[in-house]
């Protein structure tokens, strides 16, 4: 029992990184109608940013994360005002291989700016360990899962009872009618290009203790992020962050109790599975295509 | 590069039998495939370095796999992310078949090309019942088991350190590395032809239909499962057979190569080239996977940043999506229209 709470509770703190993750692309799939394939390279170039703040400037972990925040928002404004704003008449498909764009030139500025080497980043919370009927967890995990809980909770506040949620809403179910009752829809996707990158950050300053901040940090939380989409199904906001915390648990729960080499493949395997049985995801409605 | 876009334009002139063979579809395939195939003899002659060609052949193999790409995106309006995983599949399954178990070169081509074209066909079910973005991450899914299997099955593939191989032996002969290059261009101008034939018969017809409206090619009489099906098993051979060359020319493979970065480079190469078109896609290749190597990398200051190849195609990316969305095939020939544009205006007025 010990041990599958250890595990459950290991997943949960992992499935928070690939749901913040997965709220940034679900709120740009659905305010912008794009795919953010750039989703994990903006959140490394941002990891790196605190990382590098923390090594040379020798800032206080918090504060740097607090600065990494802030050149999310102004690269998230960037992108959408540069870019994502003066590609409206382009292609669907196209406006996906925009973003895939982004993560080249993201994944180039990288080395440029930041240096080859790969960087250390400490954790919230360095030490402690907290005992749960056998299950230890360390404080930063526990912090971690909070911390990601309690953002999911504001956010979802956010969209269901402000004004700005209801903008947010409006435009995601139809953009031109939105326009047309005054919701300032530029505005609205700006800020969702904002926060998306800002829950990008976040998700890689999350992930990077576990390993070292590399141009590659954010490869698996980008394709799990985008799988949990696809499980939860695009047409809700809470249905990719449901994803998330299945495919965390599932993988761990997986490679733990039926095998350690294939767990993995086998969780991808059941989502596949999953897709086909009900394309439109966990949560989401059917769409009949009239002719 | 000149010559590629020279050969991309009708010849002005057709009464003359070498103009008219000139204008044969194939003739000009194979006339490409022999200009290509002459580059091992200038760097030979060391005109061009010869590291170059390991660029350049690259370049022929992603040509290779875009072009099925190209099939599926451009011709069926069906994206797919699982590109890499099916190209990392040939390159193992010819490795390991070709070194460990010694098999003939040509046989594993064939093996890889069938295990990749059944898988393929399993995709091809999936996509019937799911669509657009839906279909790319179950793709993605698709490519990512088989890269999480080539880790795993270190035996076979070994795991993370990698699998080696030599250049190719064919009919008794072991081929050189030019002799393997002028291979790639063999295997690159086949499937080019090939590729003509699909698009410009039947299928090609059903797979326009199919793009259009779904509903309107199956009251047409257009069975979609037969045409997804064959489609998907088409892109993913292509993937194979270009991972299988990529095994045996850059004798080296590790799981780290076939993950979502290559599938959307590959994508980048069809939307860069241009969608639905031949030559479109091997222009696409030189510019995703050589110009960035090859120039860029050459230029004085700014060639030693790092990065800086990684930056220019990424812009260079966004920019032709954004004003150029039919792809850099097109640019020829609007600049020709808008040249005989203007000698019309001129002589309009005069």
């Amino acid at each position: 029992m010990s041990t599958f709470l250890q595990v459950f509770l290991r997943s949960l703190e992992t499935g928070g990184v690939y749901a913040l993750a997965a709220l940034g692309i679900i709120i740009i799939f659905r305010t912008s109608n794009i795919t953010h394939f750039a989703q994990g390279s903006m959140g490394m170039f941002n990891t790196f940013v605190v990382a590098t703040l923390v090594a040379n400037a020798k800032l206080p972990l918090w504060l740097a994360t607090l600065c990494g925040l802030c050149t999310a928002i102004v690269l998230g404004c960037l992108v959408d005002f540069v870019i994502i704003r003066r590609a409206k008449k382009v292609s669907p498909v196209a406006k996906q291989i925009i973003t895939l764009g982004l993560i080249m030139v993201f994944v180039g500025l990288a080395p440029m700016i930041f240096g080859v080497d790969p960087l250390k980043l400490p954790r919230f919370i360095e030490s402690g360990d907290l005992d749960i009927f056998g299950a230890h967890l360390t404080y930063n995990g526990l912090f971690n899962m909070v911390l990601g809980v309690a953002l999911m909770l504001i956010l979802f506040y956010v969209l269901q009872k402000t004004k700005m949620g209801i903008a947010i809403r409006t435009t995601a179910s139809n953009e031109p009618v939105a326009r047309l009752m005054g919701v300032p829809t530029r505005n609205v996707t700006l800020f969702a290009w904002a926060l998306a990158a800002c829950l990008g950050c976040l998700s890689g300053v999350m992930i990077a203790p576990t390993t070292s901040v590399t141009p590659n940090v954010m490869d698996p939380v980008q394709v799990n992020a985008l799988i949990a989409c696809v499980l939860g199904g695009f047409q809700t906001f809470y249905g990719p962050v449901l994803g998330a915390y299945i495919i965390a648990v599932g993988t761990n729960l997986l490679s733990f109790y039926v095998d350690s080499t294939w767990g993995g493949q086998l969780m991808y395997l059941l989502v596949l599975v999953f897709i086909v049985f009900r394309p439109q995801g966990l949560v989401g409605k059917k769409f009949i295509k009239k002719v | 590069m000149d010559k590629i876009t020279v050969q991309g334009q009708t010849p002005p002139s057709n009464s003359n039998p070498a103009a008219r063979a000139f204008r044969n579809p194939y003739i000009r395939y194979i006339l490409f495939g022999v200009v290509i195939a002459l580059l091992p003899l200038l760097a030979k002659s060391g005109v061009m370095p010869s590291s170059f060609l390991v660029n350049l052949g690259g370049v022929l193999i992603y040509s290779i796999v875009a072009l099925g790409l190209n099939l599926l995106l451009g011709y069926s309006g069906l994206i797919s992310l699982g590109t890499a995983g099916f190209m990392g599949l040939g390159a193992y399954i010819s490795g390991y078949l070709s070194g460990t178990v010694g098999l003939p070169f040509l046989l594993t081509v064939l093996i890889a090309i069938a295990a990749a074209a059944v898988i393929g066909v399993l995709v091809g079910f999936v996509s019937l019942r799911v669509a657009g973005i839906y279909l790319a991450i179950a793709t993605l899914c698709v490519s990512e088991i088989l890269r999480k299997t080539f880790e795993e099955l270190d035996q076979f593939t070994g795991g993370f350190s990698g699998l080696t191989a030599g250049y190719p032996t064919l009919f008794g002969f072991k081929l050189s590395r030019e002799a393997t290059f002028v291979l790639l261009t063999a295997a690159l101008v086949l499937v080019m032809m090939l590729t003509h034939n699909l698009v410009n018969g039947q299928m090609g017809r059903a797979l326009h239909a199919m793009r259009g409206s779904e509903v309107a090619a199956q009251a047409m009489g257009v069975y979609l499962l037969k045409y997804r099906l064959i489609v998907f098993a088409i892109a993913s051979a292509y993937a194979a057979l270009g991972g299988a060359l990529y095994m045996h020319f850059i004798k080296f493979s590790y799981p780290a190569v076939w993950i979502l970065t290559l599938s959307l480079n590959i994508l980048a190469v069809v939307v860069i080239g241009g969608l639905r078109s031949i030559y479109g896609t091997v222009i696409g290749a030189l510019i995703v996977f050589a110009v960035p190597d090859l120039l860029l990398k050459r230029i004085p200051v700014i060639g030693g940043i790092d990065g800086i190849a990684y930056i220019f195609t990424g812009v260079l990316i966004i920019l032709v999506v954004m004003f150029y969305p039919s792809g850099v095939v097109g640019i020829g020939h609007d600049i020709k229209r808008l040249i005989s544009r203007g000698r019309k205006g001129g002589a309009g007025n005069g």
